[in-house]
């Protein structure tokens, strides 16, 4: 019961086209098309991410110019108010410096006043202890009682003469 | 001893049709490529694919690289579900020998329905391409009487392709068949004589022991040399043990690497091939 070696029986044959036409069918739904579809899928997929890639860069360069904008605004900003700053600094400094001008100058001549005062006082003082010095002595050179008043006149005059003569 | 090499085996049959062991194994055949298809075609993913998955997809990007390379990176793509048809179906047809039952492409029957799909295929394309005038013109050059020639060569491709087909997995099984038989029948005569006595078993197994014990480049003939020693030691003290073709273990599995596993998986291939080159080139006229 076996069939030739070669031959060709029509049945076998037919069957045989049955079974690739089946097989194709098979081959393509089970493997093929789920293969091919998860591969566009994820060409799809990588294509987005290439697109979404893109956008966010230029995103983000947008943002960078909107920086870099903002930036040379700050910067701008900074130096205005940096040299108002130095304006009202100078300003103040100069103030302070005349108000502390005017301060000394009134100082010293207040100091000035003072030690003409105090010359006058002492020179008055020296004057009066020089008087009854020159009393004593001249009571004591002449041993005797003069007219104190008289005297005092003198002394006077000759004192006025040398602080006059200093 | 007797070979005998026959077609496939006539099971029964269903009315006037012949069920043979091509048909069945045929379906088989068909089972096993469509449950290797779902396997590899289930539960796929876009991301973070599984090693299966990965054999499917590479399988499917090697096809549609096998056939863009041989028809064209475009207008053909829809062969290429029955380029890996066909390549899946034969190669497993072929393959499926080894497991002892009969391969449904020893049957030229087999063959022939394929090339006549190829053959249809290729013909359709023609008539596409040239209209039917230009086809039965393309007959009848450069002269008339060469009419004949031309027919025949347009049937030639189809026959040719399934002859060197089927004609390349007969032979690898014709050949394995005689490869069988000459052992079988070396294996009886070897041991019939060396169990004739015990001295000759136990002389070859020690050589062999010898040569396994020193581990040198002897080591493994050595060792079959042992083995032989011991089984004409056994057939010798039991004569029944010569029947047993002992022989036939290695040899033959290293033969059927060309003839089953070479073969088989070149023949699909060039039957696919052919399969891709014809249909373009009718495409082309």
């Amino acid at each position: 019961m076996f069939q030739s070696l070669v031959t060709l029986a029509p049945w076998t044959t037919i069957f045989q086209i049955c079974n690739l036409l089946l097989q194709l069918f098979l081959f393509k739904k089970f493997l093929y098309k789920p293969v091919m579809n998860i591969l566009a899928k994820r060409q799809a997929a990588a294509d987005a991410q290439i697109r979404d890639a893109k956008q966010s860069r230029e995103e983000a360069e947008a943002i960078k110019a909107e920086y870099q904008e903002n930036m040379a605004q700050a910067k701008a900003q900074a130096s205005q108010i940096l040299a108002n700053a130095q304006q009202t600094a100078n300003a103040r400094s100069e103030e302070i410096v005349r108000a502390a001008q005017a301060q000394a100058v009134e100082i010293k001549n207040k100091a000035e006043a003072d030690i003409a005062q105090e010359r006058k006082q002492a020179v008055n003082q020296i004057k009066d202890e020089i008087g009854d010095m020159a009393l004593e002595i001249a009571a004591k050179v002449v041993e005797r009682e003069i007219n104190s008043a008289d005297h005092q006149a003198l002394i006077n005059e000759f004192i006025e003469n040398v602080g006059e003569a200093r | 001893m007797d070979i005998s090499i026959n077609g496939p085996k006539i099971l029964g049959y269903l009315g006037p049709i012949p069920i043979t062991q091509t048909i069945v194994i045929s379906w088989v055949v068909l089972a096993i490529v469509t449950g290797l298809c779902i396997w590899l075609g289930h539960n796929l993913q876009v991301e973070n694919i599984s090693k299966r998955q990965a054999l499917a997809e590479m399988a499917v990007e090697k096809l549609n690289g096998f056939v863009h390379a041989n028809m064209g990176e475009t207008g053909f793509d829809s062969y290429i579900p029955l380029v890996g048809a066909l390549f899946a179906t034969s190669v497993v047809s072929n393959l499926i020998g080894l497991f002892g039952v009969f391969s449904p492409t020893a049957d030229l029957s087999t063959e022939a329905a394929w090339a006549l799909v190829v053959f249809i295929l290729i013909t359709r394309n023609k008539l596409k391409a040239q209209g039917i005038l230009g086809y039965l013109k393309g007959l009848l050059s450069p002269i008339f009487v060469m009419a004949p020639l031309n027919v025949i060569s347009e049937l030639a491709t189809p026959v040719s392709m399934a002859c060197r087909h089927f004609g390349n997995i007969l032979s690898g099984m014709v050949i394995t068949l005689l490869i069988y038989g000459a052992l079988t029948a070396a294996s009886s005569a070897l041991f019939g004589l060396l169990g004739s006595t015990v001295v000759s078993g136990l002389v070859l197994l020690a050589i062999g022991v010898f040569f396994w014990m020193k581990k040198g480049k002897l080591r493994i003939p050595g060792g079959v040399l042992g083995f032989i020693g011991l089984w004409a030691l056994l057939c010798s003290i039991q004569p029944i043990a010569a029947a047993i073709p002992v022989l036939n273990f290695g040899l033959p599995a290293i033969l059927s690497l060309y003839f089953d596993w070479f073969s088989g998986v070149i023949q699909a291939f060039i039957f696919c091939t052919l399969t891709t080159i014809f249909i373009k080139s009718a495409c082309e006229a």
